[in-house]
């Protein structure tokens, strides 16, 4: 063997573990997915060939239009309001002193806190009788309503709970920003602009690679979201916090419809693929007419 | 030979001996603390393993009476394994051909497994030891079956029936009153318990359905209804007396206030703690299984409780005949199983009274045999065993529906009951659109059922 093809056999043999994680763990279950996604397959009996019947059925699923119009709401609420909020933290974070740095692990771990332990302490802050939050609403004279048992309060309560994990932009939005020359700022304040225009004007244009990649994985995010809903509302009320992934799960272990639950994650992949589509031709837009 | 290749050689050979150094660490950690048979596992016996769902307390009085097994003879030996989500799991394990010998599954299970042919039928090897129906209490042994054939043994059996807290009686001023035998004398308490705070919130409660909320669709069988004619394969969500049954329940959200009781539920406890609402007195009555027993000996041991029947409508109220939900913990044995003569031999051992009764109590369920022996009865944690007792040997208790796709019917109700709770549906629409929903399930299961088998 000629130096080059060992060179090209050890390459090989150097990520052959990764080539082998990727097609039994990722492409393997991916076409398995995509071939069960046309049977009927309960897991208990041999798949049975229907076709693209529940793709056909998704169309006309009452439920499962309500998971993906919750989990449009949810992430039409989550996406904007975390990119300002943690845009917002990062600016005010941006300046080197011993608050900020202990600021910045205050918001940071949230984080760290795994999501069951969290959704167990916001079970009891939105709690509707005795609950921190309605507490000091009551302090202030306000009637809080039953957050999690009542419809429109619910969602509102589990994007709270989202924005309240919001560490892990917070750090990109930081290091993105103190990337930023400090000359541009000064050349903006020479030009008379105030810290928010500086902010606007200098630092945003600066940043936009990174907000485009937080609101990407953020959109990935918002569309899998299960675990919190899955323990704080169980999907209720009435079905108004019944996400995507929630109903997916429960078609694959609950319903023993495995079958359909892979069409739904071929659904999903597609709607999270068109998503991401659309962001990025909007940025480019938004770029090639420098806005 | 260039700079640049001696220096890729060397980093060759020091990947190679990177590698070999891995490979043999592995193999070493392999060989030192790698899986090795267990010691306790006689060799010379046939050895099964047995999946349950039961971990804590209820685990380890399985665990007794399987060492008891073990020790009772000398070719089998069965290895007791908890699993958590133990319906998924199995339907994993059925899926890659690899069952466990013995799977405790719940009986609502039993129709999807068997219909899938995921279990082994019973009937011979029960025919043969000697086991039928008329050993079990009435409601059980129909539990047991589907489609007339035998798929599952009992293990241990719940009956839900109807919770007094004497002590809140008492507290309210209705010391000694009746237990009610009919949902209107139920309403009636349940009124007379009420208690609010100056704000208008409830503070405390007699009876109210969402508590603890596990069976959102079962009233209608207090009032004479059912959800499913197994026969024809027809739901039957929306009869008329299961639209009166559902009246009845909005008429709570109604009377007390719907927000009001979304907040009363919200700042009470959850089931298993010592701030359930039944244990704080917050809620006067509930409906429960024979387990409430474990929850009282555990958080308020001195407490004083009656337990009855839930009650029926009037018009259809019998005290010998008691209407209620019968449940169980059923043993199987897979389709694939490799020892089925020697896991039925287990199956069989615990069908004996001895250790159904020793688990019964341990578990505190009632007996799911026809014959109870009376140190049973003394010797039970629940001093209400004798009301769950006369369900399970009721003509008129009954159980989860038995069709596969219940776990959607199931999904359905629970959905449609908050919508009802917060006052968003009218009964007989919200029943409707359930059977609507339950019917197309049923028809698609049945259809794909038709053309595997066609």
């Amino acid at each position: 063997m000629s130096a080059a093809g060992r060179s090209r056999f050890a390459g090989l043999l150097w990520v052959l573990p990764w080539l082998i994680g990727l097609c039994v763990f990722f492409l393997a279950p991916m076409g398995l997915g995509a071939y069960y996604s046309m049977t009927d397959y309960t897991m208990l009996e041999p798949p049975l060939w229907v076709g693209l019947d529940n793709y056909a059925s998704l169309a006309s699923d009452p439920v499962f239009h309500r998971a993906v119009l919750n989990t449009i709401v949810y992430a039409a609420f989550v996406i904007p309001l975390s990119v300002v909020l943690a845009l917002a933290i990062a600016g005010l974070l941006d300046v080197d002193s011993r608050l900020s740095r202990l600021v910045r692990v205050l918001v940071f771990t949230p984080t760290v806190v795994p999501l069951v332990a969290s959704a167990m302490i916001w079970l009891w802050l939105f709690n509707g009788d005795h609950g921190l939050i309605n507490a000091v609403l009551h302090m202030l004279g306000l009637s809080g309503p039953n957050w999690l048992g009542e419809r429109g309060f619910a969602m509102a309560a589990l994007v709270v709970m989202a924005l309240w994990s919001i560490g892990q932009p917070v750090v990109i939005y930081l290091a993105a920003l103190q990337d930023v020359p400090r000359e541009l700022y000064e050349a903006g304040q020479l030009d008379g602009m105030g810290p928010v225009r500086r902010f606007v004007h200098v630092a945003m244009p600066s940043i936009a690679p990174a907000v485009f990649f937080n609101v990407i994985i953020q959109t990935i995010t918002a569309w899998q979201v299960f675990a919190a809903p899955y323990i704080m509302t169980e999907g209720g009320p009435d079905r108004s916090t019944y996400f995507y992934s929630h109903y997916l799960y429960d078609n694959a272990f609950l319903f023993q419809r495995m079958g359909y639950a892979s069409a739904m994650a071929w659904v999903q992949l597609m709607l999270i693929a068109a998503c991401i589509l659309a962001i990025y031709a909007v940025t480019r837009k938004l770029w090639s007419t420098g806005t | 030979m260039t700079g640049d290749g001696a220096e890729r050689r060397s980093v060759l050979d020091l990947s190679r001996r990177a590698t070999l150094g891995v490979i043999a660490a592995g193999a070493a950690g392999f060989a030192l603390f790698g899986p090795r048979p267990r010691q306790d596992v006689p060799k010379d016996r046939v050895v099964l393993d047995y999946w349950e769902k039961w971990t804590g307390a209820e685990g380890l009085a399985m665990q007794r009476l399987v060492d008891r097994f073990n020790e009772s003879q000398s070719e089998i030996f069965v290895r007791y394994l908890s699993i958590g989500s133990i319906d998924q799991k199995a339907m994993i394990a059925v899926a890659g051909r690899s069952p466990p010998d013995i799977l405790g599954l719940w009986s609502f299970n039993i129709p999807s497994f068997a219909e899938a042919g995921a279990l082994m039928p019973l009937d011979e090897l029960a025919a043969r030891r000697g086991i039928v129906p008329a050993d079990y209490a009435q409601a059980v042994w129909p539990m047991l079956t589907h489609r007339d054939r035998l798929w599952s043994l009992i293990s241990t059996c719940g009956t839900v029936a109807l919770y007094i807290n004497d002590d809140r009686l008492a507290e309210a001023g209705l010391a000694g009153a009746p237990a009610p035998t009919t949902i209107e004398e139920l309403d009636a308490l349940s009124d007379a318990l009420i208690e609010r705070r100056p704000t208008g919130d409830i503070e405390k409660l007699g009876f109210i359905h969402t508590d603890p909320g596990w069976w959102s669709w079962l009233w209608g069988y207090h009032f004479g209804g059912s959800l499913l004619d197994e026969q024809t394969n027809t739901a039957t969500a929306s009869a008329p007396e299961n639209v009166r049954a559902y009246e009845w329940a909005q008429s709570y959200p109604k009377k007390y206030g719907s927000r009001e009781l979304i907040k009363f539920q919200s700042g009470v406890g959850f089931y298993g703690t010592a701030q359930a609402p039944y244990l704080t007195g917050r809620v006067g009555l509930t409906i429960q299984g024979p387990w409430m027993a474990n929850l009282i000996q555990a958080f308020e041991p001195d407490l004083n409780y009656r337990v009855v029947p839930m009650p029926t409508i009037a018009s259809i109220a019998d005290a010998s005949r008691p209407v209620g939900l019968v449940d169980g913990d059923v043993l199987t044995i897979p389709a694939g199983a490799r020892e089925p003569e020697a896991s039925f031999a287990f199956i069989a051992w615990m069908q004996e009274q001895k250790q159904i009764e020793e688990i019964a109590t341990a578990h505190a369920k009632n007996s799911p045999l026809a014959s109870v022996s009376d140190a049973f009865i003394a010797g039970h944690p629940n001093r209400g065993i004798t009301a769950h007792n006369a369900i399970a040997g009721s003509d008129r208790a009954f159980r989860f529906p038995k069709t596969r796709v219940w776990p959607r019917y199931v999904s359905e109700f629970d959905a449609a009951f908050q919508r009802l709770w917060l006052l968003q549906d009218e009964p007989a629409s919200m029943l409707a659109s359930i059977n609507t929903r339950a019917q197309d399930a049923l028809d698609q299961a049945a259809a794909m059922h038709a053309r595997r088998h066609a």
